[in-house]
């Protein structure tokens, strides 16, 4: 989590799971594959002049490294707070954002994780509120924390629920 | 059992619609028929004079094509009866609105009165002409949300309408289209002026003339075909607004507002009290001299994306343009108690300039005991307040060229629709403080 962040407050902020840092990284990797075999393909048509090959070589190790970094750094820009009667969840490095959620407002609790973020132990869980806008996500989050969390924003969501 | 209207009802004292509905629906689709009986017959109808020597090609053609809509209508009407048949609607013992459809695929809906957001009566020019009329039941919900009733004679629908609210309200009040009073009648004369002073139609108007006059000077009318689309586009839109909004009236009543327009088709909209989330009033730069506004509201479940971009507008719009006094007035009747007059604005600084050098001046926010406010726009200026009661949560936002210039932006979520409430681009300690502060008042605010 950055301190610096102008949204920062003293409440207690709980960081998510270093872990996810691996399974984004890992998706950027199933995707280097395919450009690995393009550059491949390139080098080997006779028709198609070698610096092209170089060119695109370049430019995908490029992006592989700044993502590299990048998923380390965005990741780490992710945490939540449960304070008494909202929720708190900030993220992002070039755009930065912070979410206030009153448990009140909410409608319903998702927890998500597709096969590479179960293969990591890890586990998006969504907020959603009657407005599209909201998007107030936590991923990386150990399933059982996941699951406590859950249980938790639902019972005080359930306590505090307000209508339309 | 409550009764619904004073039509025709079957063996189980169901309603059934009216039982012209398979006739006129035959005879609303019939531009499409012939058009497509066009496309289809036409040249046939052409070779049957080599079969009739007899007849001319061109009363061959129109013979077949007309033979072939016959047919094609008799289609569609024979399969429209089946589906009239089928359909059904009724109160049952739990005091909820039950309707059954299909005909291969039997369906029963179930709609909680409570649920119900809105009964709207709609008189598209086919039904006007045999003073029939479309019910319209919108419930709260996601996807295919609505119920609609094709085809029920005019009184009919507003007595079913009536008796829906009534249900949906819990209370018995009575009310009629005739002594509802009328809150505001917008005249023809500023619905015209209106429409061709806002922003976007003037510059284009400009842009016309600047070619005209430019083609004019140096002789070349290649111009010309681009002076059609930026004169005609903007002209096709204000006639259409125009024949949208015509006559647009504002009734009060037990309900909330009750808001009927349209020269071809008129349009019946309820505005539930208390259903309206989110407002914004938009006022073009030339529509100031005049003090206009035009008002845009979020009503929850009314005019999300998934009824199609074009429903969306229209269903979201309270007033096209209006005298800012009369709309404050009127707004007062959907959304009491918004205090904007003893809100402390907060703007943006001055070094906002350097993010958005036109807009800054009219950037701000500010909050009252219940409601929260927040401006933008120079040219169209934006005046959006959302009740501290109906915001969903709040967010702030920074970007990389606010970072640069210590600011930043707060965003107050409301329900989808034409209303989005953003305060840009202001001090980050001020916005910051502002959040904080705003999820407090969320939270004291309580639901409704």
């Amino acid at each position: 989590m950055n301190t610096d962040s102008a949204f920062y407050s003293n409440d207690d902020w709980i960081p998510i799971s270093e872990k996810l840092i691996s399974a984004r990284r890992l998706v950027v990797v199933l995707v280097a594959i395919p450009v690995i075999g393009i550059v491949i393909a390139l080098w080997l048509i006779p028709a198609v002049p070698s610096f092209i090959a170089w060119i695109v070589a370049a430019l995908g190790l490029v992006s592989f490294i700044w993502l590299w970094w990048l998923i380390g750094r965005r990741v780490r820009s992710y945490a939540y707070c449960e304070r008494e009667s909202d929720l708190l969840v900030t993220s992002g490095i070039l755009f930065r954002r912070l979410v206030i959620v009153p448990y009140g407002r909410m409608q319903l609790v998702d927890v998500t994780a597709g096969p590479i973020d179960r293969a990591f132990g890890v586990t998006t869980v969504q907020i959603h509120t009657a407005a599209a806008t909201t998007d107030a996500a936590i991923p990386g989050l150990v399933p059982e924390v996941a699951a406590a969390v859950r249980d938790r924003l639902a019972k005080r969501g359930e306590s505090r629920a307000a209508g339309l | 059992m409550i009764t619904l209207g004073s039509g025709l009802t079957d063996s189980q004292g169901h309603r059934k619609l009216s039982p012209v509905s398979p006739l006129l629906s035959a005879v609303s689709v019939l531009p499409a028929i012939i058009g497509f009986a066009l496309a289809i017959f036409l040249p046939s109808g052409f070779s049957f004079t080599q079969n009739f020597p007899a007849l001319r090609p061109f009363v061959a053609g129109v013979l077949v094509i007309g033979l072939a809509s016959l047919a094609l209508s008799i289609f569609v009407a024979l399969f429209q009866i089946l589906g009239w048949r089928a359909f059904s609607f009724w109160i049952d013992q739990d005091g909820d609105l039950r309707v059954r459809s299909g005909v291969l695929i039997r369906n029963e809906r179930r709609v909680q009165l409570s649920r119900i957001q809105a009964v709207d009566v709609v008189q598209p020019l086919v039904a006007r002409i045999f003073s029939m009329a479309v019910l319209v039941v919108e419930v709260a919900g996601q996807k295919d949300s609505r119920v609609t009733f094709r085809f029920l004679s005019l009184t009919d629908a507003t007595e079913i309408r009536q008796t829906l609210l009534n249900l949906a309200a819990g209370t018995q009040t009575e009310s009629t289209d005739t002594d509802s009073p009328v809150l505001f009648r917008l005249p023809s004369r500023d619905l015209a002026l209106g429409l061709l002073l806002r922003t976007s139609t003037v510059l284009l108007f400009t842009a016309t003339i600047a070619i005209l006059i430019f083609s004019y000077v140096i002789e070349g009318w290649a111009g010309i075909t681009f002076a059609l689309v930026t004169g005609g586009v903007p002209i096709l839109i204000v006639i259409v607004e125009f024949i949208t909004y015509y006559g647009f009236t504002v009734y009060d009543s037990p309900d909330g507002l009750r808001l009927r327009y349209g020269l071809l088709k008129t349009e019946n909209r309820t505005v539930p009290e208390g259903r309206v989330q989110a407002i914004d009033f938009i006022e073009p730069w030339l529509w100031r001299s005049h003090s206009w506004t035009r008002v845009a509201i979020n009503i929850a479940g009314v005019g999300s994306s998934s009824q199609g971009s074009s429903g969306k507008n229209k269903e979201t719009l309270l007033l096209p343009v209006a005298k800012r006094s009369v709309a404050d007035s009127i707004v007062a009747r959907v959304l009491p108690n918004i205090d904007i007059a003893e809100i402390d604005w907060k703007v943006a600084p001055i070094r906002a300039s350097k993010r958005s050098p036109i807009q800054w001046r009219n950037l701000a926010m500010g909050w009252s005991a219940n409601s929260f406010a927040a401006r933008r726009g120079r040219i169209t200026r934006h005046l959006m307040i959302i009740p501290h009661a109906r915001t969903q949560s709040v967010h702030i936002t920074q970007g990389p060229w606010e970072r640069a210039l210590n600011l930043a932006s707060l965003h107050v979520d409301t329900t989808p629709g034409p209303v989005s409430v953003v305060a840009l681009h202001l001090d980050v300690d001020e916005a910051r403080e502002a959040l904080y502060g705003q999820a407090g008042r969320v939270n004291q605010g309580g639901g409704i």
